[in-house]
């Protein structure tokens, strides 16, 4: 069953990435691209990026070209250019590396094809700060945020796009898409893609046929670090409530958007800068606190002060649940997703 | 008979685009992209012919793989009963129906609507036509249409055309703002 009413959702499944462990291996990235966008039309295409924070992203200034102000109205957004903004797919010199030939004196070298001036990882560990005093940066894994008021929803005159009343996952109806990328401009985490080839917007569809089967997305099960956890926001068994509403150490990205993200963030801790003379500054974090507030917003303070005190809690030799859930031990627990829909079973 | 005029177009209004964002984003469209259109319509047994040109710098005539990148396209719409109104894209109980070129070359889209953003395009008749060329600055496009009942009773018509180098696709077009009346 479907509905275009975004409040009229019977459950909302949700996910926490906990930016603490995420190493920036990209196999989430890749797990998603070769499940999901193998085509030419969306070989530009991410739904599932792993982006360098701070850092102008994929596509480049994402948190600037959507179509909502900093409180939230509704402003004209921005479709990303393909060469400067999400970067073409790449080819690379294969045949030239595997002949040797054209090369020129010496042996060939890979590299891509043309001159690539942006990509999905191209600003990868440049971060800012100073070396060593206080140079800084994570990594921010993105996808759609399947928002509880989605922007790409609001924007489709064809009402192409609607949220599955089960679980609140955000779909294109693509018999309905007729390529007006209104969705492209208005969304301000620029997470749907248009698709040249077929004329119809993509996104991310969190792996809906595999929720189905009770198994998490493949950028979650393929995350080697562990980092993603899946399950309903009213579920008090599962991992997303507790962190989410039980321990509030799980935020939403820039949630003075007004939509509702329901992709969740445990906010990076960092180590602490050092001052002139090498020393650490207990009271200085390396990644700066007005950066975490302006992506996550100011809760984000409370919930570093939560993480730090379970952390000192753990050290200490006391029971943690949230360090414990955090961890991971077993990455069963991580996903907490009821078979619905198997035909054999 | 053939009538030829020179139209004066309208922006559509993007008001009356369903959903709250392209109302409030693109409030500010109130000039339309192509100001003017040719046309020329005529009836030779049954048949219609309706030619039309208009002024378009940079055309648009592919998507080159590019999501960023709109085509050119101009459409023809006519009633289906005597209240349809052609800005408001028809209603529920009065449809309208049309014919919608791009300029990709590909054959034309048989169209109908019963309101903003209920579109539905479809493979037009076999004896629908196309011809389109760009020259000199101008998109000079003749639809061929054969017999076409609703306009054979109506004798009305309305023009949009879209320019893929501004953007324009959906609601963002410029439009007439009321029905040509044909003699």
């Amino acid at each position: 069953m479907t509905t275009t009413d975004a409040t009229a959702v019977e459950r909302q499944i949700a996910m926490v990435l906990d930016l603490n462990k995420c190493l920036g291996c990209q196999t989430c990235t890749v797990a998603c691209k070769k499940l999901w966008n193998r085509d030419s039309g969306t070989g530009y295409a991410y739904w599932n990026n792993v982006e360098t924070q701070p850092g102008q992203g994929y596509p480049r200034r994402w948190q600037e070209t959507g179509g909502r102000t900093a409180d939230g109205a509704v402003k004209r957004g921005e479709i990303p250019a393909l060469d400067t903004d999400y970067g073409r797919a790449w080819t690379f010199n294969h045949e030239e590396v595997r002949t040797g030939v054209g090369g020129g004196a010496g042996k060939p070298w890979l590299r891509p094809d043309g001159q690539p001036q942006w990509g999905p990882n191209w600003d990868e560990d440049r971060g800012a700060g100073e070396h060593p005093e206080s140079n800084h940066y994570f990594y921010l894994p993105r996808l759609c945020n399947h928002c509880t008021h989605p922007a790409c929803l609001d924007a489709c005159p064809r009402r192409a796009i609607y949220k599955r009343r089960e679980d609140g996952i955000v779909l294109v109806d693509q018999d309905r898409c007729y390529g007006y990328r209104f969705c492209v401009e208005a969304c301000p985490y620029k997470k749907v893609f248009f698709d040249p080839q077929r004329n119809v917007s993509t996104k991310c569809i969190f792996c809906l046929p595999r929720i189905e089967e009770g198994v998490a997305p493949a950028c979650a099960r393929q995350c080697p670090g562990r980092l993603r956890f899946v399950g309903y926001l009213d579920d008090p068994a599962g991992p997303i409530w507790k962190l989410v509403e039980k321990w509030k150490v799980a935020l939403p990205l820039h949630p003075e958007l007004g939509l509702g993200p329901n992709v969740f963030y445990v906010p990076p801790v960092g180590p602490v800068a050092f001052d002139g003379a090498g020393r650490l500054v207990e009271d200085a974090p390396r990644i700066p606190n007005e950066l975490l507030e302006r992506l996550f917003g100011p809760r984000v303070h409370e919930a570093l002060r939560t993480v730090r005190e379970e952390r000192a809690r753990r050290r200490r030799g006391e029971p943690s649940e949230l360090m414990d859930l955090l961890i991971a031990y077993d990455w069963n627990q991580s996903f907490r997703l009821p078979v619905r829909a198997r035909e054999v079973l | 008979m053939t009538t030829r005029r020179s139209l004066t177009l309208t922006a559509a209004p993007p008001a009356l685009s369903p959903g709250g964002y392209v109302p409030r984003a693109y409030a500010d469209r109130v000039t339309p992209t192509t100001a003017r259109v040719d046309f020329a319509a005529g009836e030779e047994g049954g048949a219609w012919t309706v030619a039309l040109s208009w002024h378009a710098p940079r055309p648009v005539r592919a998507l080159d793989g590019d999501p960023a990148r709109f085509l050119d396209a101009a459409a023809l719409l006519v009633p289906t009963t005597e209240a349809a109104q052609a800005m408001t894209m028809g209603a529920a109980e009065d449809p309208v129906e049309g014919i919608l070129w791009r300029a990709d070359g590909e054959r034309p889209l048989r169209i109908t609507a019963t309101g903003w953003g209920t579109v539905v395009r479809q493979a037009a008749p076999a004896e629908w036509a196309a011809d389109a060329r760009w020259q000199d600055g101008f998109w000079y496009l003749t639809f061929r249409v054969g017999a076409w009942a609703p306009l054979a009773r109506f004798r009305r018509l309305a023009v949009a055309i879209w320019q893929g180098a501004e953007r324009e696709r959906a609601g963002l077009k410029s439009v007439t703002p009321v029905w040509i009346q044909l003699p």
